[in-house]
């Protein structure tokens, strides 16, 4: 396996048939179930937020039809691109990560808190753009040191690895990329091989400062979360408790989802989100509206087309041309699944409330831009796996 | 790692099968009741007044409290979907039921278009058997509602009106000057008298809280509060409950007596009883009156109109605190306590008391056009000889700057006295400088020294209100202190089960202060007052304190004042009846001042009005009145 990779990188074909080769070995399915996510979310967007901005119905649509375009052309270009190549630059990817992180933090300080970067017409949230990042540098750490996968030091090196840019994106405060940080390095060591003591110290130790920050702090006198966050995040185990104050959110998602039924209000009779009782339904609840407008039934197509890109994803982890590529498309297919579940689950009462945009469907930039470059990713692996197998 | 990787789906398998459980669970299984719920979800923030606070006078008796109502009210968001026939129907049912013009139901929801979620109002106080009858044909009725409130209920009724004054809706105007103190649009403000200045304690904090309403607009769940309602505070006044009642009574005895003898424009007047140590008032009566339940529940527009006609003399002005006038001779120991702190004359001073003074052409005359003697001051406070304070009001004009103006000033006047109710109005006391920004025309703009002689006499430009009549007699009864007039004694806490109540302020004025009068002259002043209501051969309320078993120094005024009486379009010059003075001698414990408006002589009317609350206070028979003859 590894020659081949070799040869694929000395031995360079004719540009032509490379790119031939390269668009016959794109994994098709995947795209298509993309593009229906994408054009379904469109849909729903257009249809939730058309009395949004008085007098012009189409002002969510056409921007997220931009951030759709941009995604796009990041998909193709990093499907175009080796995988290799983030490998080898994964150091300096880091750097700018930290870098921007830390950009975002002084800005903080100034503005107040705040997730983006302001660049003119766009506001970058490098948080999510470290998703990738994240994905590719552990990736390429863990595939370095692929015999010393069982040791301590190598577990350590990566906890240490993910951990610092978790930590700047947990103080910013995003209480919710900070745990996506987390899942991607649990997946990496173990799709690396990492042995299932060491996975399960580590599901430990996440497990006892998750409550430390919950619950045993807050309840010294210490805070580390704003109380408002520990309400958000704690609020779904008992949502009657308090249903206008904190639960809200969870209490008025549920009963828009459940209100859909089998069928669904339709667009018109959907009062949840007409009347404005759903709080964001634009980016974090738009998965409530769906439900509510769409019912069951197009509640499902929406969670089957998810279910048959993570399909996909786990077959191109299986036949990744290296342990780089498997490293790189289990951590896409699960940063994209755990997503979806945590964004679903939290608008029907099974998950936290943690601020998770659904990838491809919620309204934003910075999330739709970065879910389509991680699709590139798998697609890039894919287009390389099968390059690979053929010769 | 083909293991691991199928580990991974099996994970992936599981969460994606827990969402479609859990989506089946709550659409399918329970989608009809989200469905419901959904359909009940209009979660509505409410404000519940809290009960307002009550106003006590000083013996506890209450003056103003709270009794149970019932308010209707239309939530315009219920009649969205209606056809329009459905509407009218119900409109022609609920109209005879409140005796509300179907009209003004169409008007009340054509309002509430703007904002459909806040009810609006349509009628308070609506009797028992309406109530009932609407509550069990609710469904009948949709978009109606019926809440129980708290009314304003007024014991002492007309007694203390204008006094206690009265609550209303918070207007547009008022909300905006007072927003960030926790006002609200709805909340139910004082609008005058002890409710307006007090309306901070006596409101209390209002509960705010949620319910569900469905989307027909009626309540659904249960009222959550996030704060419950906390009562008011109560009001403790000065006032003396019975001497009010004495003083209102004695204003329309005094109203009553004037038209006796051939006053018939007498048709209003003003008390104040005050404690002239502290200021305290115990008693601020003012007539015409009028019933404070007319501000009660659903405001009738023709209550209110009778209150605003002219023909009925304005009943809500509170005439001790706000009204203006003349005072007359009242005024005549502000010009000789001037003219002795100023050594323009000595007690002991004689000057001429005839029947006229002439100066620049123009002739003054003196009340009594018999009387021919020279005299010092005393007897002439005591028998008001005007040609006296004429030509004290010469030296005046004639003196360097203006004394007299200056220390009628710091006696009080021309400025407000700082009363804890208001609107207060400062007067006027006219001066040179007065005049020239005051009048265009050159003539006006100049003091002739008639001005300095009409002031000697408290007549010309000068206005006071009775209340600064009542805290200048205070300062001569105490002896040269000027006092802050205040109606609040304290601010309690009402507690539970019959408990004494908890204060929680004690309403202290600023301690009297002394004007720098000297005392020689402030006793020579009261002598004269002394005479005046007691030297029966020259006392001008002699026949009226002269035989009352308490000591009693008073002044008599008669001031000339232009009033607009129907059928005279340029207004009548009428006499306005005053008596201003205190009781008992040796040491004074109650200043009274009395005012008949239109009601000719001090003497003949005001004076024998004094007398009556003195005879109240004291606890004595009212004296028979002798023969009078006064200014």
């Amino acid at each position: 396996m590894a020659t081949r990779v070799v040869q694929d990188q000395t031995a360079r074909p004719q540009l032509s048939t490379e790119v031939g080769a390269a668009i016959r070995h794109v994994d098709y399915l995947l795209l298509a179930a993309v593009a229906g996510i994408v054009a379904y979310g469109l849909w729903v967007l257009g249809s939730v937020t058309r009395d949004d901005v008085p007098g012009d119905s189409g002002y969510y649509v056409t921007r997220q039809g931009i951030n759709v375009t941009l995604g796009v052309i990041a998909l193709v270009a990093v499907a175009a691109v080796s995988p290799l190549v983030w490998r080898r630059s994964r150091k300096l990817l880091y750097g700018i990560l930290i870098g921007l992180l830390v950009i975002v933090l002084a800005a903080d300080a100034i503005r107040g808190s705040q997730r983006w970067i302001d660049i003119g017409f766009f506001r970058f949230q490098p948080s999510e753009l470290g998703k990738a990042i994240v994905i590719l540098c552990v990736a390429g750490y863990l595939a370095e040191r692929a015999k010393d996968v069982g040791r301590m030091r190598t577990v350590a090196g990566a906890v240490g690895l993910v951990a610092f840019p978790a930590f700047l994106v947990f103080i910013e405060p995003d209480f919710g990329t900070a745990l996506m940080y987390v899942a991607i390095l649990g997946v990496a060591l173990f799709v690396a091989g990492a042995r299932l003591s060491h996975l399960a110290a580590l599901l430990a130790a996440a497990s006892a400062s998750t409550l430390a920050i919950l619950w045993m702090l807050p309840a010294a006198g210490i805070d580390v979360l704003k109380p408002y966050q520990v309400e958000r995040l704690t609020g779904f185990l008992n949502p009657d408790l308090d249903p206008s104050g904190t639960t809200y959110n969870i209490t008025q998602s549920i009963t828009a989802v459940g209100s859909g039924g089998l069928s669904g209000r339709g667009v018109e009779g959907a009062t949840q989100t007409n009347l404005n009782y759903l709080p964001e339904h634009a980016t974090d609840f738009i998965f409530s509206s769906l439900a509510e407008q769409r019912g069951f039934f197009g509640a499902s197509i929406l969670i089957l087309l998810y279910a048959l890109v993570v399909w996909r994803g786990i077959k191109i982890v299986a036949l990744a041309p290296g342990l780089f590529e498997a490293i790189v498309a289990a951590g896409v297919v699960f940063v994209l699944a755990i997503q979806v579940f945590v964004n679903v689950g939290m608008t029907i009462g099974i998950a936290p409330i943690t601020g998770i945009p659904l990838p491809l469907v919620s309204y934003g930039g910075s999330s739709m831009i970065v879910s389509l470059m991680l699709i590139g990713l798998l697609e890039a692996i894919h287009i390389r796996g099968r390059l690979a197998g053929r010769s | 790692m083909a293991v691991r990787i199928a580990v991974l789906g099996l994970v992936a398998v599981v969460l994606f099968c827990g969402l479609f459980f859990r989506l089946w669970a709550l659409q399918v299984i329970s989608g009809d009741r989200y469905l419901e719920d959904a359909n009940n979800n209009q979660v509505r923030t409410f404000r519940v007044p809290a009960a307002r606070g009550t106003i006590v006078a000083s013996d506890g008796t209450v003056l103003a409290a709270n009794r149970p109502g019932t308010q209707i009210q239309l939530w315009p968001a219920a009649f969205d979907d209606m056809p329009r026939a459905r509407i009218r129907s119900e409109f022609r049912r609920l109209a005879p039921l409140l005796n509300v013009k179907v009209q003004d139901l169409r008007k009340a929801l054509a309002q509430g278009k703007t904002d459909p979620l806040s009810p609006v109002t349509l009628k308070t106080a609506v009797r028992n058997f309406k109530v009932n009858y609407l509550l069990e044909r609710e469904r009948e009725f949709p978009g109606i509602q019926i809440n129980a409130i708290q009314l304003r209920k007024y014991r002492y009724g007309a007694d203390a009106a204008q006094l206690l004054g009265y609550t209303g809706q918070i207007s547009a105007g008022q909300l905006k000057a007072r927003e960030d103190d926790g006002y609200a649009a709805g909340d139910i403000i004082g609008q005058s008298g002890v409710e307006a200045s007090y309306d901070r304690y006596l409101r209390g904090r209002p509960g705010v809280g949620q319910v569900r309403v469905d989307a027909l607009g009626r309540i659904t769940g249960r009222q959550e509060f996030s704060e419950l309602p906390q009562p008011g505070y109560s009001v403790k006044l000065t006032i003396d409950a019975k001497l009010q009642r004495a003083a209102q009574n004695a204003i329309a005895y005094g109203i009553n007596l004037a038209r006796r003898q051939g006053e018939y424009y007498a048709d209003g007047g003003a008390i104040v009883a005050m404690n002239p140590k502290d200021g305290s008032i115990l008693a601020m009566a003012s007539n015409p009156t009028y019933d404070p339940k007319v501000y009660v529940g659903r405001v009738s527009e023709k209550n209110l109109e009778h209150l605003a006609d002219p023909k009925a003399n304005y009943p809500t002005l509170d005439r001790p605190v706000s009204g203006l006038y003349p005072p007359g001779s009242t005024f005549k120991p502000v010009t000789a306590l001037a003219a002795l702190e100023t050594g323009l004359i000595t007690p002991g001073t004689v000057l001429r008391c005839d029947p006229s003074y002439e100066i620049a052409g123009q002739t003054f005359s003196n009340w009594d056009p018999f009387y021919n003697a020279s005299i010092q001051l005393v007897p002439a406070i005591a028998m008001s000889c005007d040609t006296y304070f004429y030509r004290v009001g010469k030296m005046f004009y004639d003196a360097q700057g203006s004394p007299l103006q200056e220390w009628a000033r710091r006696m009080g006047f021309g400025r407000t006295t700082g009363v804890d109710v208001g609107p207060e109005p400062s007067g006027l006391i006219p001066t040179p400088a007065w005049r020239r920004q005051h009048f265009t025309h050159a003539w006006d703009q100049v003091w002739h020294p008639g001005d300095s002689i009409q002031l000697a006499i408290g007549q010309g430009d000068v206005l006071v209100t009775p209340l600064q009549m009542a805290r200048f007699y205070s300062l001569i009864a105490n002896g040269g202190k000027l006092v802050e007039p205040h109606v609040v004694s304290q601010i309690e806490e009402p507690s539970p089960n019959g408990q004494a109540p908890v204060v929680v302020r004690t309403v202290k004025p600023p301690p009297p202060r002394d004007v720098g009068l000297d005392p020689a002259n402030i006793s020579v002043v009261q002598e004269g007052l002394v005479d005046a209501a007691q030297n029966g051969s020259y006392g001008t309320s002699a026949a009226v304190f002269g035989a009352f078993p308490v000591s009693i120094a008073g002044k008599t005024g008669t001031a000339e004042k232009y009033q607009q009486i129907p059928g005279y379009p340029n207004g009548k010059l009428l006499d306005q009846s005053w008596w201003c003075g205190y009781g008992p001698t040796s040491n004074p414990e109650l200043v009274v001042c009395a005012l008949i408006e239109n009601g000719g002589h001090g003497g003949t009317a005001a004076a024998p009005t004094a007398m009556r609350v003195f005879a109240n206070y004291f606890g004595v028979k009212p004296t028979q009145l002798g023969a009078i003859h006064s200014d």
